[in-house]
């Protein structure tokens, strides 16, 4: 086990090295990071040259690159053109985000575990057919769609809701948010539980299960459940580092600064160290809760042995 | 469907060693499985009996309809596709299909258990196997986590499971064959359950572990007075253990005896070709025997006797009428028209 996770961290260091430094060319080669700095005009040749000189754009990109690396290592992330440094901007944006990816995953845990388990013991009933039907029209209606759809009803026609998330996000404004963010992969999270729950029904461990004489909430939830959730929490783990990653959509719609709000005004602007820097960071989150996910699968399921 | 009369469900018999009263009395027990090519009928009319004490074996093909039965009794039967359409389950004498489930479901496991085949697939592989043992306690006793796993020690012991103390926190996967066949005994012995139903119980074992293994059931039943149903289609396992044999056609007792009598003279044309077709070593050299043919379709069971197709003996009568339950003496009965001159052979 010790030993597995070393290999893994070790294997995290290329994957790292070669996924900023083809974010870092993506940004320095396919746009001018100058370009926007002057508003709606071209910057004067004198002005450009100033900039590239003082951000070090004027030497060559492995050089930059290089800088740049060491000193991320140090804690600097650099500055964003307006001056603010970009680990300001995570500081704020970060905590943001995983207070809506909570409210998602619980969202994700809660309905979508529960609606799987009840269609996956009625496999053919109405209950069945109706929830499918539903997850399918969730999966197949693109994210801005139901986002823009709730916000006008419930924000703005029935004012159950602000439409517009405030600067704190504190988990109550994020119900609305986070259930939008959640509903795809609660479609599929429902899903998953289902097809695994009815699989699992008809196995001999459960037919054991019934013969001991336990009561059926115990057969389902100690003997069904525990066995029938290993695929569904590792879908879930690997869920919350994507939706670690930011909501673009879903954080431009409910208007809340969070990691996705922040990567878009970045890209948005041309703001080179804002982007590269939230890239960043979110490829060791995204790393970390992966090698989190695997050794959580070994966890659940006895049977992997880890070497 | 209709009950023809006299069907040949209804051979049933009382052992001669029987040691005790009734312990369960299966009567004319009718199940099938409704699937999308059409009605399967799995049992139809079976009867059999165990005593307090008494090892019934019940022999037969796959597909022969001996499963299904056991998991009709006990409770377990996939429902649907499977439909219990006739016939009692008298369980100390109480109607155990008439009873409401929560009733039922505290019979099971307490008073009466199961052991499965293939004891890999039938443990929990997440659930530690001390867990999975303590929780009889837990469930039907009201016992604390922390004394049930004393007991699934304990039981670890009794099945002869080395460094029980040690293993009680294993998966069932870092068990062998045996030793976690041994845990399903363990299992269904646990709360001392006066009927044991062992579906195949050596099957999936090595030939040298299958004997250890039927030993120990046979001694662990010996000593806590069980009624043991031992499901089959080992002949040599049954010769062994058993005291009477109920031998299983498409879902109908074809023969009923004690096991001694049936091994000298079987009074069915089926029990005479399953004993033929044991391997002998004194016939080394020659051609092994078969019963030729193969088991009937139970979408479709032949008219008459099921057998008939396949029996060396058949004449028109078995064609057309069900053979009913023939007495051969006190003890013994046989579905056979011609019950006479096979005894006779």
């Amino acid at each position: 086990m010790g030993r597995y996770v070393v290999r893994r961290l070790l294997q995290m260091v290329p994957v790292f090295i070669g996924a900023t430094l083809l974010i870092f060319l993506m940004v320095n080669v396919m746009g001018d990071p100058v370009a926007g700095l002057c508003g709606e005009r071209q910057c004067d040749a004198a002005t450009t040259a100033r900039l590239k000189q003082e951000f070090g754009l004027d030497r060559p990109v492995w050089q930059q690159y290089l800088t740049y690396m060491g000193n991320v290592f140090t804690g600097d992330f650099g500055t964003a053109f307006n001056g603010q440094p970009v680990t300001e901007l995570m500081a704020t944006a970060f905590p943001v985000t995983a207070r809506l990816t909570v409210v998602a995953i619980l969202f994700e845990i809660v309905i979508g575990i529960t609606l799987g388990v009840i269609t996956g013991m009625r496999r053919g009933r109405p209950v069945d057919t109706g929830v499918l039907l539903a997850t399918l029209v969730v999966i197949s209606v693109p994210t801005f769609v139901t986002g823009l759809l709730l916000q006008l009803l419930l924000g703005v026609e029935w004012g159950w809701i602000r439409p517009s998330v405030s600067p704190d996000a504190a988990f109550g404004e994020l119900l609305v948010p986070g259930l939008v963010l959640a509903s795809v992969s609660l479609a599929y999270v429902t899903r998953l539980t289902r097809t695994s729950i009815a699989e699992n029904r008809r196995s001999d461990y459960v037919r054991t299960a019934v013969a001991k004489g336990l009561p059926r909430r115990r057969v389902v939830t100690r003997h069904l459940l525990r066995n029938s959730l290993i695929p569904v929490v590792t879908f879930i783990g690997a869920d919350i580092g994507f939706l670690m990653g930011g909501a673009i959509v879903t954080e431009r719609i409910f208007n809340i600064h969070g990691v996705g709000y922040q990567l878009y005004q970045g890209i948005l602007r041309q703001n080179t160290q804002t982007v590269v820097g939230f890239v960043t960071v979110l490829v060791l989150v995204f790393l970390v809760t992966n090698l989190l996910v695997d050794l959580l699968y070994a966890v659940l399921d006895p049977r992997i042995r880890y070497a | 469907m209709p009950l023809d009369a006299g069907d040949a469900g209804d051979v049933q018999v009382t052992g001669p060693r029987s040691r005790g009263e009734r312990l369960l009395d299966v009567r004319d027990l009718r199940v099938e499985f409704r699937t999308r090519d059409g009605v399967a009928r799995a049992v139809n009319g079976v009867s059999w009996a165990v005593d307090a004490g008494e090892t019934l074996a019940v022999l037969g093909e796959s597909g022969s309809g001996k499963s299904v039965t056991a998991q009709a009794v006990m409770g377990i039967l996939d429902v649907p596709p499977g439909r219990i359409t006739g016939g009692e389950v008298l369980f100390k004498g109480r109607d155990l299909l008439r009873m409401k489930e929560d009733e039922r479901r505290r019979i099971r496991g307490a008073e009466m258990a199961m052991i499965f085949q293939d004891a890999l697939s039938s443990l929990n592989p997440v659930v530690p196997v001390g867990d999975q043992l303590g929780e009889m306690f837990v469930v039907h006793r009201g016992m604390s986590r922390k004394d049930a796993r004393a007991r699934a020690v304990e039981l670890m012991d009794r099945v002869r499971i080395p460094a029980a103390r040690q293993r009680v926190g294993d998966y069932p996967h870092q068990f062998s064959g045996g030793m976690r066949q041994r845990i399903m005994i363990a299992m269904a012995l646990a709360l001392e359950p006066a009927l044991i139903i062992a579906d195949e119980p050596t099957t999936a074992l090595d030939v040298t572990v299958q004997a250890q293994v039927m030993d120990l059931l046979a001694e662990l039943r010996r000593e806590y007075r069980m009624g043991l149903v031992l499901i089959t289609h080992d002949l040599g396992v049954v010769a062994d253990v058993a005291d009477r044999i109920a031998v299983m056609y498409a879902g109908r007792i074809v023969e009923s005896a004690p096991v001694h009598d049936l091994y000298r003279a079987p009074a069915h044309p089926y029990t005479r070709g399953l004993l033929d077709s044991i391997p002998r070593l004194d016939r080394k050299g020659h051609a092994l025997h078969a019963i030729k043919g193969l088991p009937p379709n139970l979408m479709d069971i032949p008219p008459g006797c099921a057998f008939h197709p396949r029996c060396p003996a058949a004449r028109d009568v078995c064609r057309t009428d069900v053979p009913p339950p023939h007495p051969v003496d006190e003890h013994r009965g046989s579905a056979c028209h011609f019950w006479r001159e096979c005894l006779h052979d």
